[in-house]
Order: C-alpha cells, then structure tokens, then sequence
C-alpha cells in the first residue's frame, strides 16, 4: 500500500484524502440540524470550493472535519468523516489537528504568538517536537510562503494580509495533508487575497487537499478548484465539477464572475431592473464634510493621513478604497470626532470637530463600525435600535418609527425581541447597521458593511439603504471593488496615508497602474463595465449588464439612475 | 487577537538580566515590604523600586498613564483611610490629634461629623502610599522590560507545569487587550451619542449607564476565550508535554540577583521578628500633638 506523510505520521495513499458519509448534525442547544445527510469525497491534491449563504452550515461542516464537533461542541452526531480512511470518531484531537490543518476566518483569533517566529512554532512546540527541529521547520516553512522576513516582526503589527499568512504558516508547520480554510478572503484586500489565493493552489499542486469555505465564490473560481459543494439551509444542494456548480448556482446567491452573471441573466424572464444609484451631484453646495490640510499622527509616531483635503457634498455616494493600512478608518474616525486632526482642520456640517463632541456629531454622522460585537450590549434589538436615537434626545414616536424602517431595511423582522449578542456574526453586522440607521444622522459612514455577509443579504440590504429619503450622503470603506462599481458614484483611492484619486468610478477605477498601487485587483465586473462602457457610460452592476445585452435597443439611462 | 504590553529592546542591565530572575527579585522585595510599617523603610524600598527605571532607561512619558492610574487608585486608597481612620487598625492603638478639620452635621440623621487629624493617621497614610508605590513599581517595569516572547518560559521555569504556564503567558497579555477592547467600545458607543460624562440618576442609574461598555467587553472577552481554546485545541496544546522554543540560562549575574534577593527577605523577615520597622512617628510630630 502506498502511503504519504502527513503532520508527520504515515496515510494510505490510495483512498480519498477526505470522505464524508450521510453526515448530519445538531448542535445541543438548538432544537433543529445545522447540516443533514451531507456526502462527498476528495482525493490528495484536489480542491473543494463550499458555498452556500449564511447559516448555511459550512462552519458546523468544517468543525466535523476538523475534530472540534463533538469534542469541543457537543450535540447529536450521525454519518462519518473519514481522513486518509481513518475514522475520524475514534481519533483524538491532537491526532486529528496533525492531518487536518485548519486556518480560522479572522487570523486574530488564531494566532496565538506575540512575534511570528513564535506563532509558527506553537504546534509543534504542543507536539512536543526537539527545539532544533522546530526550528528548522519554522525556517523552512516561512521560506516556503515566502515570508521569512517577517520572522521576527510582532505579529499585532502585521497587515491583515501578513495575519493571514502567517495563521496558514502555523497550520502549514504542522504537517497536515488536508487544509480546511474558512473564509480565507473575508479580510483580505484585493491584492492580499490574490496572493493568498494564489499559495493556496501551489499548495494542492504539491499534494495537499484543501477544503476551501468562502462567500467571494468569484475569487476562488480563479485558481480552478476540482469540485464545489453548495450548501442550502444545513442540505447539500449540489456536489461535484464546477460546470455543473454553474449550472445549479442561481445569480443572486453567491458572489459569481459578471460574464457567468450576464449569461444566466438574460436568460431570466421577468429580470428586475437595477435599483438606484444615486446620479453624481452637478451643483456644489455647502459642502456637509470637509477636510482642510489634514494630518494626523498616533501617540507612537505612525502618521496615519497626510495633508487631506476632501469636501463630501450631499448626494455623494463615496467608496473609499485602498490597502490595509492605508489610514481609511482614520479618515472616517476624523470626520466623527474620534480622532483629531494633528495639523489643518475637520468641519462637520458647520462645525468645526475641536470644538464639538462625538455625541453632537453623530446627529450629523452615523458611523457603522467594522466590528459589530463592540457595540452590542442590550437585552434585545429592538432596544439595541433605540439605544443611539435616544442618546440624541429624539422624540419616542420618532424613535419607534425608526427603529421599524431598520428592522424592514436590514431584513431583522421576527428577531426583534432576540437577545443581539445571541445572534450570528452576520446577523449581529446587520443589526450594527440598523442601530445607525435607526439614528437618521443626515450623513450614513459603514466601515466594511459586507465583511462577513452573504451576497444576497448585502446586496438587498445596500439597495434599501440607498433608497432612503433621509441620508444627504453616504459614504462606506470597502475592499470589495464591485461594491463600489454597483452603489458608488464618487470614489477615494488612498495609500500610505494619502488620498490618491478622488472622482467618478468611472474615472478612478479605470487606471490599471492606480489600482495596482492601491493593491486592488480588476475583477471580471471591472473588466466587463470598462468593456462596455463606451455603450453604458458609466458603471453598472452585472444585472444591468445583462438587460442592456439582452435588450440593445434600451437606454442604458433607463437602469434607475436616480437624481 | 492577544495584545502584548508595549516593549522595546533597551540594551540595559535589567533587560539582560533572566526573567526567573526578575520575577524572584519582585517577589522577595514584595514579600520584604509588608513585613514593614516604618515609613523610612518603605522610602527605602520606594528608592530601590524607582531606581530600577532609571537604570532600565524608562521615561515617565513612558508610564505616565499607568502611573496616573496607579496613583489616582492609591491616592483614593490612603485619603480614605486617611479620613475614616480605620486603616491603621491594628498598627497603632492611640491617636494624638493634631487640629480637627470643620466639622458639619448630617442631614435628617443630625449626627455631628468632625475630623480629627492626628499624628498617626498622617504617618500612617505616609507609609501606605509610599508601601503601595513601590509595590506598584517593582510591578509596573515587569512588562516593560521583559521581552513578551519570555513569560511562558519565565513560568515554565519557575516550576509552574505546562499548562499553567502557558496559561499565565495569556493572562499577561489579556489586560492589554481589555484595555484595546475597551477603548474601540467606547469609540463605538460615542458614535451612537453615548456620553459617558453624562452622568445621572442615583447610583443604580450610573452603574446601569455603563451597561453599553461593560457588556460588549465582557461578552467579548469570553468569547474570545472559547476562541482561543478552540485555536489552542486545533493546534494539539496540552495533549504531549511541551518543548518551549525559547531557552532560558542563569547566568552570573542572574545567580548574584536572586542571592541579594533572597538575602534581603531572610534580613527583612529577621528584623521583623525582632521587631524592628514598626509603626514610626517622629518625636517632633509627637510633641506637635501633645503641646
């Protein structure tokens, strides 16, 4: 019998690398299965794209895979997991964890070592390896992903690509002949992504089999993986090759390629039009935020913005862009009066943010944070909606009312009376956006409002917002670059600090060299709109496309342009 | 994601010194001082705790927020025994009043409320808060000076098993990242028009307008460490005994350390049960008090 190494031990190499048999599980605490009767098998060196939207059960799937169900989370387990034909069942964590490598959706809540030497190590100082084998692992294995200058850095001041990187080095140095990587992307800007995108496909070309989560279903479709798995409400939709993926897969479900999107869209009858995008403002107002020769530089050193001058005038639709650390969270913590500017000045509808507090601003500017379990605290959400508009001195009818629009918008019906902090990730970001909008500040600010949605929620969810009568101006940070090709009509590239374009997504987004610079990658939607633009003039989500395609002797000032 | 205490590699004494080490001379001088109610013995110790910032090179720019914490709880701490009196119990059993501060009447109950302030109560708060800062002291230059790659080891060596000492390591860093925590919360909760100056209603108004930060953290924290625990379990913690890629090795001046360290505890226990380093009063506050 022929056998492969893995974390060290001996596998048979002639059976599939993973099976999965009739698997069904519900966790101990709910009354329903979080997946049922789930099949498939992979072999060493193929890879499995698992899509499917939110509580779905790709997260329980992989917590099967990787020993932590029923170890860790207890509940009623049938069917089996098989690794290199061994049953997983009777194995113990530990011996599990050296076949199976799993990289966690947000590398903070892996990592484990303060400097990254130490982070790749800890497997293997767990496993109770010789030091100077270890250490020649670590060399070894950073070399490998080509990150050995990083070795020494402290692994909190890494990029969110670093992060990455490294959390997939720790897993890498252990040896593990299966990789089960759970939204590897959901972090990443463009550029990071690719590059990760890009190791994960040389490591299945060595061998490994790799079990790939991920709502960025276009990104992961680049590097070819073998088979998918849709997932449907805890079921297995489909299994198997990708053109039959393609074929089963509805447009609106998963993030897809625009020419996939295009093709399957003019074949729907009946297709929606576009929902609005809001025309780019003509006449110049007052401006409601404007940045005046702004810098900024953190207690440590660390300038964050250099001379930013920057006017948001109603009717902007901003998409600000650009790399991890680029100083887009501080631009917007500027304009709320959480940061104040070192040099120049920040004036907020009038007022200038020295001289005004956070609480005063946030009637003029609702700023959404990326993380939504900072901010939730009360017993319930409809409590948890009130809690801002109260703050503001808002009159009680004024509050219920919206506090209603949001739980509408953000599709939270029937969970209004749930405990938020008991909610999903997904669930919990969405109600984080309805507690802002619930405040009704003129100007809407939202810090990565998809990071961790799925693509039909986020989508519906920014059409209503944009919808909204009240919101002079809307502005959201983004690394999905699609994002700001359906919703934006003004868009911010900044790098180390600076603001480097500033002007029509049409304009902005069509500068090859810019958008390298600013580490985003032109994705097929991109390519598609800048193909037809010429037809188009100006950008337009894949739907929209389609209709135009389908229907050439349409305007394409037709598709809800708005004024 | 675990936060480590700010360090920065000094190249000076202390930081070459072994953490085992460092750890054994905190504990001894700890363990020295409450021995001692003198005030010339605490500023004594005070001296040698302060000392050791000068020699690691560390600014008070540096430290001035945990000082001013520090402070802040230990100034609170000795006004209030200062002001009830009831700290030294036990250390003196008589008060020499020196002047009474202007005394006022409760509302409704019409107990009359004076201050005395004697010659003990000021001694005493001397030496509670000189005790207090240099305790703190020889706390505060831990994380300063000892490279955060180290605790675990530093722990493993000093006897603690594998997992304890892995588990001390994240302890560490768990109050930097409280502290991380904490302030992105209230960043957030500001953004919604929280005033946290704001205050009103009794005290059960004020404990219930923390809510909105103190839930979002605590929350947090056990979730991130059901996190951790699962990170930790995938990733075969606890399961062989454990190699620690970083070694640790006494060297001379390591062993001169614990040597005084020790040395000073075994004197300060011996002057202790001879009873030396009691309360102390100065003749001249004494005769203030009595004349």
């Amino acid at each position: 019998m022929g056998c492969i190494k893995g974390g060290g031990i001996l596998l048979a190499a002639n059976v599939p690398a993973v099976v999965v048999e009739n698997l069904s599980f519900r966790y101990q605490t709910r009354s329903e299965r979080a997946i049922q009767d789930i099949s498939f098998e992979l072999w060493p060196g193929e890879i499995l794209l698992v899509a499917g939207a939110s509580g779905c059960g790709k997260t329980t799937l992989m917590r099967c895979i990787n020993g932590l169900i029923p170890r860790s989370y207890k509940g009623d387990l049938h069917g089996r997991v098989l690794l290199h034909g061994q049953n997983t069942a009777g194995m113990r964590l530990a011996d599990i964890s050296r076949i199976v490598g799993t990289v966690l959706q947000d590398p903070e809540k892996q990592i484990m070592g303060s400097y990254v030497c130490d982070e790749v190590a800890f497997g293997l100082e767990n496993l109770g390896w010789p030091r100077e084998q270890i250490i020649a692992t670590v060399e070894e294995t950073l070399e490998y992903l080509r990150i050995s200058h990083l070795r020494d850095r402290e692994t909190f001041y890494l990029s969110g690509g670093e992060k990455q990187k490294v959390a997939i080095a720790g897993t890498l140095a252990m040896r593990p002949s299966i990789l089960l990587l759970d939204e590897p992307l959901a972090n990443l800007d463009p550029f990071s992504a690719r590059e990760a995108l890009d190791m994960i496909r040389r490591l299945a070309d060595e061998g490994r089999t790799i079990i790939i989560i991920e709502h960025r279903v276009e990104d992961v479709l680049s590097i070819r993986p073998d088979k998918a798995l849709l997932l449907e409400q805890g079921q297995q939709r489909y299994f198997g090759d990708l053109e039959g993926f393609a074929r089963t897969v509805e447009y609106g479900e998963v993030k897809l390629p625009a020419p996939l999107v295009i093709e399957k869209a003019k074949g729907q009858k009946g297709m929606a039009i576009a929902p609005p995008v809001l025309e780019t403002p003509t006449s110049k107002d007052e401006p409601l935020v404007l940045f005046e020769d702004v810098t900024f530089g953190y207690e440590e050193g660390t300038v964050a913005l250099r001379d930013i001058n920057l006017a948001i005038y109603p009717g902007d639709v901003v998409a600000i862009l650009g790399p991890n650390g680029a100083g887009k969270t501080t631009l917007i913590k500027q304009a709320i009066g959480l940061l104040k500017p070192t040099a120049g000045r920040v004036v907020v509808a009038g007022q200038d943010t020295r001289q005004t507090s956070t609480a005063q601003l946030a009637r003029t500017l609702g700023y959404v944070f990326q993380s939504p379990s900072h901010m939730l605290f009360a017993p319930t959400v409809r409590e948890e909606l009130a809690f801002g508009p109260r703050n503001l001195g808002y009159r009680a009818e004024d509050i219920q009312a919206g506090v209603a629009e949001a739980i509408r918008i953000l599709n939270l019906s029937g969970l209004e009376d749930y405990s938020p902090l008991a909610l999903s990730f997904g669930q919990q970001k969405r109600v984080s956006i309805a507690a802002i909008l619930a405040m009704r500040s003129r100007i809407l600010a939202m810090d990565e409002p998809t990071a961790g949605q799925d693509y039909r929620n986020y989508m519906e969810f920014m059409d209503s917002i944009l919808q909204l009568p009240y919101f002079s101006a809307i502005l959201f940070i983004t690394h999905d670059l699609d994002l700001a090709i359906c919703y934006a009509n003004r868009v911010i590239l900044m790098d180390n600090g600076r603001i480097v374009a500033d002007g029509k997504p049409e304009e902005t987004l069509s500068q090859p060299e810019l958008l390298r610079e600013c580490h985003l990658y032109p994705t097929s939607l991109l390519q598609t709109n800048l193909a037809m633009l010429g037809r188009t003039g100006r950008f337009m989500r894949a739907e929209a496309l389609a209709c135009l395609e389908a229907n050439p002797s349409v305007d394409s000032s037709a598709f809800g342009l708005v004024g | 994601m675990l936060v480590t205490w700010k360090y920065r590699e000094r190249n000076t004494i202390i930081q070459k010194l072994d953490p085992r080490a460092r750890f054994i001379f905190m504990l001894c001088m700890l363990f020295s001082i409450i021995q001692f109610w003198d005030s010339r013995v605490m500023l004594l110790f005070l001296a040698i705790s302060l000392g050791q910032f000068v020699v690691a090179k560390i600014t008070f720019r540096e430290t001035r927020r945990v000082w001013l914490l520090v402070g802040g709880f230990i100034t609170f701490l000795t006004m209030l025994a200062f002001v009830t009196g009831r700290g030294g119990t036990g250390v003196y059993t008589e008060e020499h009043v020196l002047f009474y501060l202007p005394s006022f009447t409760l509302p409704i109950l019409g107990r009359k409320i004076t201050f005395p302030i004697t010659a003990e109560r000021i001694m005493f708060g001397l030496s509670q808060m000189t005790r207090m800062l240099a305790i703190s002291g020889f706390a505060i230059i831990i994380p300063y000076t000892v490279d955060p790659r180290l605790y675990g080891v530093t722990f493993r060596g000093l006897g603690l098993p594998d997992k304890f000492a892995y588990a001390t390591d994240l302890a560490f860093r768990f109050v930097p990242t409280l502290g991380r925590d904490f302030s992105i919360t209230l960043d957030a909760q500001k953004a919604r028009g929280y005033e946290l100056e704001r205050f009103e209603g009794g005290i059960i108004g004020q404990i219930r307008k923390l809510a909105p930060l103190i839930v979002p953290v605590t929350i947090g924290a056990i979730v991130a460490g059901e996190e951790i625990a699962d990170a930790m379990d995938l990733r075969a913690f606890g399961v062989a005994p454990r190699t620690w890629l970083h070694q640790l090795t006494y060297q001379r001046r390591d062993k001169i350390l614990i040597a005084i360290s020790v040395g000073v505890f075994l004197l300060s226990t011996v002057l202790s049960i001879l009873g030396w380093g009691r309360f102390w009063i100065p003749g001249w506050l004494l005769r203030m008090a009595k004349g």
